[in-house]
C-alpha cells in the first residue's frame, strides 16, 4: 500500500515534468528534462528548513501534513472504487488547504494566492453538475458501479461528452501554467506556495504529484471505464499531453475572467443536466 | 526541532506503516483500517524523512511582508 502512494506521487511528478516539457516544445523552447519535478522534490527535501518568524507554525506545517493526507486518502478511494462524492469532497478540502498555505506564512504573496484559491473555487461548481449528469445515467456514484455501467453500455466519454469536457476543464484548472492557474501566477511569485521552502516545499511536491495522478486516474475510470493498469497509465499520459497543449497555447486569464469562463461552463452544464433530467426516464 | 525528536518521529511513522502493512497481510485488520493508518503515517514519514536528511543550519526569518 505504501508502494501505491510512492508510485502515485512519483508518476504524478513525472507527468508534471512531461507537462512542462510539452509546453516548452510547443513554445519552441528545449524545456527541462521530464524528471525535473522529481529532482525538484528531492532537492527541496535536502535544503535547510525553518519556519518564518511571521508564520503561524502550527498552520504552516499542519497544512502540508493535511495536504499529503487528503490526497493519499483520495488515492485509496479511487483504487477501492468508492463514491466519487468522497473524491470530490477531498477536492474541496484541497481548496481549504491551499487557503491555509497562503494565510499561514504572513507573506502578502501567499495571502493573495490563498485569496485567489477561494475565488477559483468557481472551478468546483462544474464538478458537481458533472456528478449530477453522471448519476442520471448510472444511478450510482460508486466508482465501481460507474465502471460496471460502462462495461455494459460503453464509455461515458461517448455517452455524456459534455460531462467529460466539464471535468477536463476542472483538471485543466488544477494544472500549473494553465489558463486558470491564477493561484500561483507569476505576479504573486509562487502564489500560496511562496513562503513554503525546503522540506515543506518537498511536501507540496508530493501533494501535487499525488493530486495529478488521482485526478487523471479518476477521469479515466469515470469516463472510459475498466482497463489494465498499464493502459490506464498510457491514457492518463495522453490526456495530460492534450492538457499541456491547451496550456501552451492559452494565456493565463485574469482572476475575474477565469471565474467568468468557469461560470459559463457551469451554466452550460446546468442546462445539460436539466435536459437530461427532462429526457431521461 | 531536535535531531532526536525527528529520529523518533521518523521511526514511529515508519513503524506504523510497516505494522499496518504486516497486519493487513496477516488479515488481522480490515483494508480500511490499514488505509487509515497509511493516510495518517505517510505525511508524517514524508516530512520527517526530509527533516532528518535536510542540510543543517537556518534560523527563522521575516519574509517580505509588504511596503
Amino acid at each position: 500500500m505504501i508502494e501505491y502512494l510512492v508510485f502515485a506521487a512519483a508518476f504524478g511528478l513525472l507527468l508534471l515534468g512531461l507537462h512542462r516539457k510539452v509546453i516548452a516544445r510547443v513554445q519552441l523552447r528545449p524545456g527541462p528534462p521530464v524528471w525535473q519535478e522529481i529532482l525538484h522534490a528531492l532537492k527541496f527535501s535536502f535544503k535547510s528548513t525553518w519556519v518564518p518568524k511571521t508564520a503561524s507554525a502550527t498552520l504552516y506545517v499542519g497544512v502540508v501534513l493535511i495536504g499529503i493526507g487528503i490526497w493519499s486518502a483520495a488515492l485509496f478511494v479511487v483504487l477501492a472504487g468508492e463514491s466519487i462524492l468522497i473524491l470530490f469532497a477531498i477536492y474541496m478540502l484541497h481548496k481549504i488547504v491551499e487557503h491555509g498555505f497562503g494565510l499561514s506564512s504572513g507573506s502578502p504573496y501567499g495571502k493573495f494566492g490563498g485569496v485567489r484559491s477561494v475565488i477559483s473555487a468557481a472551478s468546483e461548481i462544474p464538478l458537481f453538475v458533472t456528478i449530477a449528469a453522471i448519476y442520471f445515467f448510472t444511478d450510482s456514484l460508486l466508482l465501481r458501479d460507474i465502471v460496471a455501467y460502462q462495461a455494459v453500455h460503453g464509455p461515458l466519454l461517448l455517452i455524456a461528452p459534455p460531462a467529460a469536457i466539464a471535468m477536463y476543464i476542472v483538471i485543466l484548472s488544477k494544472l500549473p501554467y494553465g489558463p486558470f492557474s491564477i493561484v500561483e501566477s507569476k505576479e504573486l511569485v509562487s502564489g500560496y506556495k511562496t513562503e513554503h521552502f525546503g522540506v515543506w516545499r518537498a511536501g507540496i511536491s508530493v501533494i501535487d504529484g499525488t493530486k495529478t495522478f488521482v485526478l487523471l486516474f479518476a477521469f479515466v475510470a469515470i469516463f472510459i471505464g475498466a482497463m489494465p493498469f498499464w493502459a490506464a497509465l498510457v491514457i492518463m499520459t495522453i490526456v495530460l499531453v492534450s492538457l499541456s497543449f491547451v496550456c501552451a497555447v492559452t494565456p493565463m486569464l485574469s482572476p475575474f475572467d477565469s471565474v467568468t469562463v468557469q461560470g459559463i461552463v457551469t451554466l452550460l452544464m446546468v442546462g445539460y443536466a436539466a435536459v437530461l433530467w427532462w429526457v431521461m426516464p | 526541532m531536535k535531531r532526536t525528536t525527528i529520529t523518533y518521529g521518523l521511526a514511529a511513522s515508519a513503524l506504523v506503516i510497516v505494522a499496518a502493512w504486516a497486519a493487513l497481510a496477516a488479515s488481522l485488520i480490515p483494508l480500511w483500517a490499514a488505509e487509515t493508518a497509511m493516510v495518517i503515517a505517510f505525511p508524517v514519514l514524508v516530512l520527517f524523512l526530509g527533516l532528518w536528511w535536510r542540510a543543517p543550519g537556518g534560523e527563522e526569518d521575516i519574509p517580505f511582508i509588504g511596503y
